[in-house]
């Protein structure tokens, strides 16, 4: 086990390196740059400009610097939009918002999820089933542009129950709806993927034989069934962990939370090619890792996975 | 005005004391609130605050609260003294000397001095601090500004001094009669020198920042808000009304009206194509204002068939504009015929002959230009229109092309990009018609008329005419420059090197209790400690 893991890590150096390179390649070769503005720089300017973020040397050169940056300081060098803020300084203040509105998210929709997922399946053509997996299905085309609008309208400009945006170092009145926003689609998938895995484990022979074993119903379900069940969400989770903590652009952008979601986008809408590049390799890194994670935990689920 | 900024500014600078309200005013029997707090959308996250590095609109209010400069404006848009409580002007207008109030303090208790503007001014072209404005200093026409910019002179040869502690000078490399509306402009704002030298670029964080505006940096969550609150040290704090003034950031036009709604804002813009339904429905609070921005086409005069005085001239005689402003648009933006708006201080609006002819007679004479230039059923004109990606662009191009297929019986092409892409391909010179916009920096015409300059940055057209260039340098130094002015509107009203198509007016919702908000302000620059709240 040992072993494997660091033979992952291993790999996940150069894995890492290659989505630095290839998103450095990327972002350049976008027409534009950084100070391409409506308001044309005279030549003089735009070269002083130029100069000092170092866009005036070779593509090559500027590639080295940046990695080079990275490794010996891990400094993923200056935002070209925010003058007075490094790449890390926005990570360093958006991540924690994200971490945390995107923590609660992914706990909400997982014990949701898999709740709901359970019951559908145990229920299976009930009317329960019918109303989770009814549910699930509008959960899943309600996309979070669709959800957040129709949220602030409901609790913010009729109830008057939570503020429409903002963070507030976050307080819970401020996390709730971009909780739910974000949540929903997430929790949808995860009731589906859970209920058809679960029909599947509950329709497999092993159970027949707890039950022909005379096992009371419960002990079934909890010890038997839910963990196996679990395998196929489990490969979901991972990657929803990671895109829930790294936010998400709409969320980010209609509840104001300063969360890094919104430079996914806007970076790149920017060319604020460092901050588009320090959010990659963050995205690059916790996909790796949380991959990994999954990787391990299928190994306790499931005896029969050796690594 | 016109007195004001051209010939008798030193009479006007000694009588400015004495008539020009400073601070907020209440009216009597008007009853204030408890809580002085302003609260406003922001549409983005500011770059910077840095007054000689800020390039945006945005972070211009916040640094108009947090640094005062020489001058700054009263509601109207009309100058009134800021840290110079006057200024005099030698007979050549070539060189100005502003005289310094000596009770302004940085919010640390150290004086406002002229050696503070002398340091932000030399900034400013500075190539090692690289600003976007910096050749705003050469646009003011400061000596040396373009080899200081250049690199081939040093910071220090800039035409500025401080004759003591409280007498400002700047020498110009030309007449410039305007030059004191240009001060009131962020990039000419005093910075601290020893805060900037010790901090370097964090100098602008809450807690590091020292400023001399009326107001301080309380709070700066990166695309969250912006809080500023009371600078005590400020000269006029005790006629200063609002407390605390909080910046939302808020992309989304929508939510930014939700939140209004729910009473967490106190003003906000009326959302796109909202404008007569929340006019009908809070006529209180909806306001529309003329701006001093310009709506127009870009004909890229190098590239055939647009090099061609009657096809530009067909193209832009056959937009009607008032279907664009009523019918698309519908928030009182006006139909524009000139490039510079009518709201320009001391720009009399020309009343160019196409602006005179009616729809039917433009279409009439369109289609004639055309046919000269050899194009009808035959051989039809395919141009196409290049714009950046928006619902309001697209709606508006697709009116022209429209316009065009019915009064000039031709098919073009909309071509939309992404903003940077657009822009690259705009500088560039690949294109045939391009969607685009100006707004002012200063309030007078040249900041218009100069993008039609043959060697202006901005000229993405390419456009050159010697008159127009000839007749836009004589004008720096005229003091009454309207005739060039109105000859250049009459040339760009022939010659069409740009079609002009509206003059923008801003829509904004504000809560009746806020009071002191400058309508009138064309280049919408307000400042906080003019404004009160009611109680309510």
């Amino acid at each position: 086990m040992l072993n494997f893991i660091l033979r992952r890590l291993a790999i996940a150096i150069p894995t890492i390196l290659f989505i630095i390179f290839f998103s450095f390649l990327l972002m350049h070769s976008a027409p534009g740059g950084p100070f391409t503005a409506e308001r044309s720089l005279p030549p003089e300017v735009l070269a002083n400009i130029e100069h000092k973020y170092g866009l005036d040397q070779p593509l090559y050169k500027q590639m080295f610097n940046y990695v080079w940056g990275i490794l010996t300081e891990f400094d993923f060098g200056p935002s070209f939009k925010y003058k007075s803020q490094s790449v890390n300084d926005l990570i360093a203040g958006g991540f924690p918002v994200t971490l945390t509105y995107g923590s609660w998210a992914f706990l909400f929709a997982t014990i949701i999820g898999v709740t709901l997922g359970v019951i559908a399946a145990l229920k299976h053509n009930s009317w329960l089933d019918y109303l989770a997996t009814g549910g699930a299905i509008i959960g899943s085309v309600l996309p979070n542009f669709v959800m957040a609008p129709l949220l602030v309208l409901l609790f913010t400009v009729y109830l008057h129950w939570l503020p429409g945006g903002g963070w507030e170092g976050g307080q819970a009145q401020f996390i709730i709806m971009p909780v739910i926003a974000l949540a929903t689609s997430y929790l949808a998938s995860i009731a589906r993927i859970t209920r058809s895995s679960m029909l599947e484990v509950l329709n497999s022979n092993f159970i027949r034989t707890a039950k022909a074993k005379g096992l009371p119903w419960r002990y079934i379900i909890v010890r038997h069934a839910l963990k196996p069940a679990m395998l196929p969400v489990l490969t979901s989770l991972g990657l929803s962990f990671v895109g829930m903590i790294t936010g998400s652009v709409v969320i980010d952008q209609f509840f104001s939370t300063g969360g890094i979601g919104q430079h996914f986008v806007n970076a790149a809408l920017n060319r604020d090619y460092s901050v588009i590049m320090g959010v990659t390799t963050l995205v690059g890194t916790l996909t790796i890792l949380f991959n990994l994670l999954v990787e391990i935990l299928y190994a306790w689920i499931d005896p029969r996975i050796r690594y | 005005m016109n007195c004001f900024i051209r010939s008798c500014s030193l009479i006007f600078a000694s009588l400015m004391l004495i008539s020009t309200a400073q601070a907020a005013t209440p009216k009597p029997g008007e009853k204030l609130a408890k809580d002085q707090t302003f609260t406003y959308r922001m549409l983005d996250e500011s770059p910077t605050l840095d007054p000689q590095l800020i390039e945006d609109v945005a972070a211009s209010t916040v640094a108009r609260d947090l640094f005062e400069g020489l001058l700054t404006q009263n509601a109207d848009g009309t100058l009134r003294p800021g840290v110079a409580e006057r200024w005099e002007t030698n007979d050549t207008k070539n060189v100005y000397t502003f005289y310094l109030r000596k009770n302004a303090r940085w919010s640390n208790g150290d004086p406002v001095t002229a050696h503070d503007f002398v340091y932000a001014w030399r900034r400013l072209p500075d190539p090692k601090l690289a600003s976007y404005y910096a050749s705003f200093m050469e646009l003011m026409s400061v000596k040396n500004a373009k080899a200081i910019i250049k690199g081939e002179m040093p910071p220090t040869a800039l035409g500025v001094k401080a004759l003591d502690d409280y007498t400002f000078q700047v020498e110009l490399e030309d007449s410039l009669p305007y030059f004191p509306a240009m001060v009131v402009h962020t990039s000419t704002m005093p910075v601290p020198q020893k805060v900037v030298e010790k901090l370097g670029n964090q100098w602008t964080k809450p807690g590091n920042m020292v400023s001399n505006g009326a107001y301080m940096l309380k709070q700066h969550v990166i695309n969250e808000r912006q809080v500023r609150v009371r600078n005590p040290m400020y000269w006029d704090n005790e006629n200063t009304i609002i407390d605390k003034v909080v910046a939302l950031i808020i992309n989304d036009e929508n939510q930014a009206y939700n939140r209004y709604q729910a009473g967490e804002l106190d003003k906000t813009e009326v959302p796109t194509g909202q404008y007569k339904r929340l006019k009908k429905k809070m006529p209180q609070e909806v306001h529309s204002n003329p701006r001093l921005c310009s709506y127009y086409y870009m004909f890229n005069t190098k590239k055939a068939p647009y090099d061609d005085i009657r096809v530009r001239k067909a193209l832009s005689y056959a937009i009607n504009r008032d279907v664009i402003t009523r019918n698309i648009l519908g928030a009182g933006q006006i139909p524009a015929y000139t490039f510079t708006p009518g709201a320009t201080a001391n720009f009399h609006v020309p009343d160019v002959e196409f602006g005179k002819l009616t729809q039917k007679q433009r279409n009439a004479e369109a289609k004639k230009l055309l046919a000269e230039a050899g194009y009808g059923p035959g051989n039809p004109l395919k141009p196409t229109i290049l714009y950046n990606t928006s619902e309001g662009h697209k709606k508006i191009a697709i009116a022209i092309r429209q316009m065009w297929k019915q009064a000039l019986g031709i098919n073009a092409t909309l071509e939309n990009q992404e903003w940077k892409t657009y822009l690259t391909t705009r500088h560039q010179g690949n294109f045939e018609i391009a969607r685009a916009a100006w707004c002012g920096d200063y309030n007078e015409a040249s900041t218009f008329l100069d993008l039609v300059r043959s060697e202006s940055d901005q000229n993405d057209g390419k456009y050159n005419n010697p008159e127009v260039d000839r007749l836009l340098k004589q004008a720096k130094t005229m003091e009454d420059p309207n005739p060039n002015y109105t000859r250049i509107e009459e040339i760009i009203a022939t010659e069409f090197p740009i079609a002009p198509i509206y003059h923008y007016t801003g829509v904004l919702l504000l809560k009746p209790w806020v009071k002191g908000w400058p309508h009138h302000n064309v280049e919408e620059n307000w400042y906080s400690k003019d404004m009160y709240i009611t109680a309510h």
